[in-house]
């Protein structure tokens, strides 16, 4: 506990001439916590140099362990508050305070009870706040690449080149994956107008040389133990091996999709249609040939618009998940998969579509090897988009230049064999004319990059919440957590991803993603090693903390940990797993005996944050309050820019950041509804198939709780409407005004004041 | 799907192309600035956005059966605008020189003209004819160079006459005949070639063009084609509006004019010498007045100030003012935007070679000095010739290639939109 507190309020910046920062100076000195704070300042500029120096010259003369900075937003300035072991809380004067204050003429002149409010709260979360001391683990350095093809030779090299140790586990016999059954790649190099060679023997050959990698081949993960730094990986290469593993780079790339799923244009059915990786195998084989009558073809045609055997899939999207999947185990039935998979596959016809950028570019590969291989044969590329992003216009600028290479925007509209073992492609809505049909001796259909995470669960955790990535249905398979912000972390704290596996990607990307995904892992290790988070609370030292005498064995925190971070004994008393843990919180907001505290963010701390609030006992003359606990990773800082580009909404509402709306414990609401604030407003990030929450499950736990909480109400007399959750994301800044003014016009005015009030 | 047409790409055709100027033409992917700034493409189906795609596919039906590629006037302003060098400019001139290469019957001509290589064998046929004529002559005059004196219609050779062209080259039994016939076979073939033209584009949609009344003839149309396109370049002056594109029309019109200026000398000349001096006054035995009029006018070496005369000298200085003109323009494209291919030089060339041998042979027969003044005169016959002779098969084919697809293109309303009021 912080319990010799400075506060400072800064008059720079428009909160000088907005308020009066003596009267705030002379108000903080009397509060309720005067007794524990020795130091109260006002400041010209709080930021400058001078401002700086007299809170650490206080520091040491007084011996403060907390400092309460009444300033700017604490998403600006970070670098320059910081007192090595001194507490700091930020209270938001500028941004949320004097930028975005609206006068109401029915109440007017709130804005210093406002700034009083937050000075208050301010003083009192940091009074229940302690510096956390982890555990500072020995952790093993070890990194297991998990997949020798391309990706994860890339991988192994780049750890090795950082001086790690590594361990390259591979299911088969060779070395090279998907690559080494390539004739070439599409280019990896400048001028990158020509498929050159993949250069997989290259890459074998140094992983091998490599003192440093350690080569298992016909091996497989059986079993991944422990935490991040801390991982015991059982593999079965001939024989179970027990390793010490540090992290995990995940590489175990894709597999060609189920070919069944490309029957409507004419696979399966007619002999000389064919896919993209058996095209690609007869080009490594050494010669192009018809498989009806073996012979040279005149004319192949790559077909890449997949609409005809998407349509279905896509169709299907907005149906309840049941009814979608029922129509591709028909299709897996066929191949014949007897035995009843224990982990359910997400193999559909969308990963056709979700295929489309490579299938582009292997089209025009392939039409590169017609032309390599038959100098007469002309390739025929019909495509729905043609996908080559950044560099790879080169290669398609090269592709167009080549005389014998045709191309045409189409929609394929069926695939029929003719009399002399033709086939005859229909389309529409060509370059050619709007209906058109075209005949070619091969037709090669694309082939769909399925993840292998789509089949099996890969990694074998002995994790409570299972041995696979949770919730991959989300992705279709993909073995990916939240690619636009967190490219390589998976659901797994110690695991990233790279390649094929994470999604569709080129072998120049793949390489790219190897040596991403890596950098991950040693990170990852380094913040184990150190006792602090990983991603995305990077560097944050604090941990869960379990009162297990009050533990009611309920299990709510080890099934909503989004990471799998606690498992559980037979009894069902978590047992926690700091390593593996992201610091979000999740659980202390599930926990309903409320024993789950991090030392810096408690229940009992926002709790008495809340309560700090002053709610007068008359709403018309004092004008009502409304608690918004608001999301810091993304609510947080739209508040801010709104504030910043002017916009204000009501002065009745203040907010309290929580670090992830899945760390919103019940009892805070019921708290501000007892104290008689009219209303409480959940603003966290959008959830959903396109979440963006930082923990992935925060803000669509916290709807689901809100339920839970709704009833509660409803039991006291207060009306449901009074808790309301709303999405925004970071971006949506000039949304937020509008948000809390409807709120304030549409629930507080129509219910009018909390019954609570007053008692 | 009633109106599904089968595509047949043909990679060979496509290579041909590439061969005889569209070098380029895979370069396009179909953004359409091109049919956008062309100021002379209809509004139903563009030209030549769709000329590229049909290229790039080896669409050789489709492109040998297109009316527009005569329709274009070749401004460039789409080369000078395609974001991707592709060079539609440059295809659709490729596809009139396929078109010269094959129309016109026997093939071979055509063959010949297509390459600089053939360039030999073109000069050595002329070459060869009046080398004959010149050296048979010179074995009966007993000189290769000889000077005449006139005695009414006999020439003699003496020391101190002067330079009579027609005294080493007769026109009545060479000259005359000859061309007579290179002119009725030029004329056979060209038939043929208009009757092919015609017969592609059969498959040509119509444009209803609202308040025109029924479809006119082809008569009228060719007429009106003629009184505008043709005699007044309208078509052509709306063909690009920079500096060179005026550059283009302004020579063209003085080289066009030229040549008609030479015709009607030509006319003169040739009806003069057979209608008047040969039919009239030879064969009627009629003397005096028109008669005498009609003779003296045809009658060759004329005098300087012959009206006739000032006409043929006027001729050949515009014809020279144009040529410089064009020339300039043609070697100062860029080569990145616009090429000038085979088809170009030959003609240009080959006119140029007229012109100058043309004034040569005067300028020397002036000054009387025959060395030079039968050499240059022996040029000039080869390169009329070349001209003459190979007429369908050259650039110049245009001349009639173009006529008869603008008046068919009227005819059927296909129309630049600007004319579609």
């Amino acid at each position: 506990m912080a319990e010799k507190l400075g506060v400072y309020i800064c008059s720079g910046c428009d909160i000088g001439t907005s308020l009066n920062v003596d009267e705030l100076v002379d108000y903080a000195k009397k509060g309720k916590l005067a007794g524990i704070t020795p130091v109260v300042k006002k400041s010209a500029v709080l930021c400058s140099p001078e401002g700086k120096a007299e809170i650490e010259a206080d520091i040491k003369e007084h011996g403060l362990d907390g400092v309460v900075l009444c300033a700017c937003s604490p998403r600006v300035k970070w670098d320059i508050f910081q007192f090595g072991a001194v507490q700091v809380e930020r209270v938001n004067l500028r941004e949320q305070c004097v930028w975005s204050y609206k006068e109401d003429p029915s109440v007017p002149n709130q804005l210093p009870l406002m700034a009083k409010d937050y000075i208050r709260m301010g003083m009192m979360k940091l009074s229940k706040s302690r510096i956390p001391t982890p555990d500072l683990p020995e952790t093993f350095k070890t990194i297991m690449v998990l997949g020798g093809g391309f990706t994860g030779l890339n991988a192994a090299l780049e750890a090795a080149k950082m001086g790690k140790d590594v361990v390259l586990v591979e299911k088969a016999a060779q070395l090279g994956g998907k690559a080494a059954t390539m004739y070439k790649s599409f280019p990896l190099s400048a001028p990158y107008t020509t498929a050159e060679d993949t250069g997989i023997a290259g890459l074998i050959e140094a992983v091998n040389a490599n003192p440093k990698i350690k080569v298992l081949v016909n091996a497989e993960l059986k079993l991944l133990e422990g935490a991040p730094g801390l991982y015991t990986a059982t593999v079965d290469a001939g024989g179970e091996q027990k390793l010490d593993i540090g992290a995990v780079v995940l590489a175990t790339g894709w597999v060609p999709g189920d070919k069944s799923f490309l029957a409507p244009m004419g696979y399966g059915s007619i002999k000389n249609v064919i896919t993209a990786s058996e095209f690609e195998a007869m080009v490594k084989a050494g010669e192009i040939k018809r498989p009806s009558d073996g012979k040279a073809p005149a004319s192949v045609a790559i077909l890449t618009d997949v609409t005809l055997c998407t349509k279905d899939a896509v169709a299907a999207e907005p149906c309840p998940e049941g009814e979608a999947v029922a129509e591709a185990p028909a299709a897996a039935a066929a191949e014949g998969e007897a035995e009843a998979p224990a982990y359910p596959s997400t193999e559909s016809a969308k990963h056709l579509a979700y295929s489309s950028e490579l299938t582009s570019l292997v089209a025009l590969k392939h039409a590169g090897y017609v032309r390599e291989k038959l100098p007469n044969a002309a390739a025929y590329v019909l495509y729905d988009h043609m996908m080559v992003p950044g560099i790879n216009e080169r290669y398609y600028k090269a592709a167009q230049d080549e005389a014998g290479i045709m191309l045409s925007k189409a929609s394929i509209t069926g695939v029929t064999e003719d009399a002399d073992g033709g086939v005859l492609i229909a389309a529409k809505d060509t370059l050619l004319g709007p209906d058109v049909e075209i005949k070619a001796d091969l037709v090669v259909l694309p082939t769909a990059v399925v993840p292998t995470t789509a089949h099996e669960p890969v990694m074998n955790f002995a994790y409570r919440q299972g041995p696979g990535f949770p919730d991959l249905d989300v992705f279709d398979g993909f073995a990916d957590s939240n690619y636009i912000c967190f490219p390589y972390e998976t659901r797994r704290t110690g695991v990233y991803a790279a390649g094929c596996v994470r999604q569709p990607m080129t072998m120049a990307t793949a390489r790219e993603d190897a040596a991403g995904a890596v950098l991950k892992a040693v990170q990852c290790i380094g913040s184990a090693n150190r006792g602090v988070a990983v991603h995305p609370r990077s560097g944050d030292m604090s941990f869960p903390v379990f009162n297990f005498q009050r533990c009611t064995q309920c299990k709510r925190c080890t099934e909503e940990c989004p990471f799998g971070a606690l498992d559980d004994d037979e009894k069902g008393t978590p047992k926690p797993n700091p390593t593996r843990c992201r610091r979000c919180g999740t659980c202390m907001g599930a926990c309903p005996e409320r024993v789950i505290s991090f030392d810096n963010y408690n229940i009992d701390q926002i709790g008495s944050t809340i309560k700090e609030v002053y709610v007068p006992d008359d709403m018309v003359t004092g004008g009502p309050r409304v608690i918004v606990l608001c999301c810091e990773n993304d609510a947080y800082p739209a508040l801010d820019m709104a504030g910043f580009r002017g916009k204000s909404w009501s002065p009745f509402v203040r907010f309290v950041p929580v670090r992830c709306l899945g760390s919103v414990n019940a009892i805070w609401v019921a708290d501000a509804i007892s104290k008689g604030v009219d209303g409480v407003i959940m603003l966290g990030c959008k959830y959903g198939a396109d979440y963006q929450c930082h923990f992935v499950k925060g803000s669509e736990l916290c709807s689901r709780r809100k339920t839970n909480i709704a009833e509660s109400l409803g039991r006291l007399g207060v009306e449901a409407e009074r808790v309301e959750q709303y999405e925004v994301s970071i971006d949506e800044y000039d949304k937020v005004p509008e948000i809390i003014d409807r709120f304030m016009s549409e629930v507080i005015t129509k219910f009018g004041p909390n019954p609570f009030k007053g008692y | 799907m009633s109106n599904t047409v089968r595509v047949q790409p043909d990679l060979k055709f496509i290579q041909e192309l590439q061969q005889v100027g569209g070098e380029s033409l895979k370069k396009c992917y179909q953004c359409a600035t091109c049919s956008v700034a062309c100021p002379l493409s209809p509004a139903d189906a563009p030209y030549p956005r769709k000329e590229m795609v049909w290229a790039q596919w080896g669409l050789k039906d489709r492109l040998l059966n297109d009316i527009d590629i005569w329709l274009c006037h070749n401004c460039g302003t789409c080369s000078d605008l395609c974001p991707r060098g592709a060079k539609p400019g440059d295809l659709l001139a490729a596809l009139r020189n396929m078109a010269y290469r094959n129309l016109a019957k026997p093939s071979i001509i055509g063959t010949w003209m297509s390459s600089a290589k053939y360039l030999p064998l073109l000069m050595l046929i002329p070459a060869l004819i009046y080398g004959f004529i010149w050296s048979m002559r010179a074995g009966v005059l007993g000189t290769a160079f000889p000077l005449f004196v006139a005695e009414g219609h006999e020439l003699t050779v003496a020391p101190g006459g002067e330079v009579i062209f027609g005294g080493l080259f007769p026109g009545d039994y060479f000259i005359d005949p000859i061309f007579g016939a290179v002119f009725l076979f030029m004329v056979f073939c060209f038939a043929g070639g208009i009757a092919r033209l015609l017969k592609s584009f059969e498959g040509m949609p119509r444009t209803f063009i609202v308040g025109r009344g029924p479809e006119p003839s082809f008569a009228s149309c060719l007429i009106d084609t003629l009184k505008n396109e043709v005699a007044q370049h309208s078509r052509f002056k709306n063909c690009g509006e920079e500096e060179k594109d005026v550059q283009r029309v302004t020579g063209h019109l003085f080289v066009f004019y030229s040549f008609i200026a030479l015709m009607v000398v030509t006319g003169v000349v040739a009806t003069g010498h057979w209608f008047g001096a040969w039919f009239l006054e030879h064969i009627m035995g009629l003397e005096g007045g028109l008669v005498g009029l009609i003779a003296w006018a045809g009658h060759t070496p004329m005098p300087l100030w012959s009206p006739v005369k000032l006409l043929a000298n006027a001729g050949a200085v515009g014809l020279v003012y144009g040529l410089m003109k064009l020339t300039s323009r043609r070697t100062s494209l860029d080569a990145s935007k616009s090429t000038s291919n085979w088809y170009d030089w030959y003609l240009i060339t080959v006119i140029w070679g007229i012109a100058l041998t043309g004034i040569g042979s005067e300028v020397f027969r002036l000054l009387g000095q025959p060395v030079l003044a039968y050499p240059t005169y022996y040029l000039h016959l080869i390169c009329v010739f070349m001209l003459l002779a190979y007429l369908p098969w050259s650039k110049l084919g245009h001349l009639v290639y173009r006529t008869v697809a603008l008046a068919y293109a009227r005819k059927i309303g296909r129309l630049p939109m600007g004319e579609l009021k």
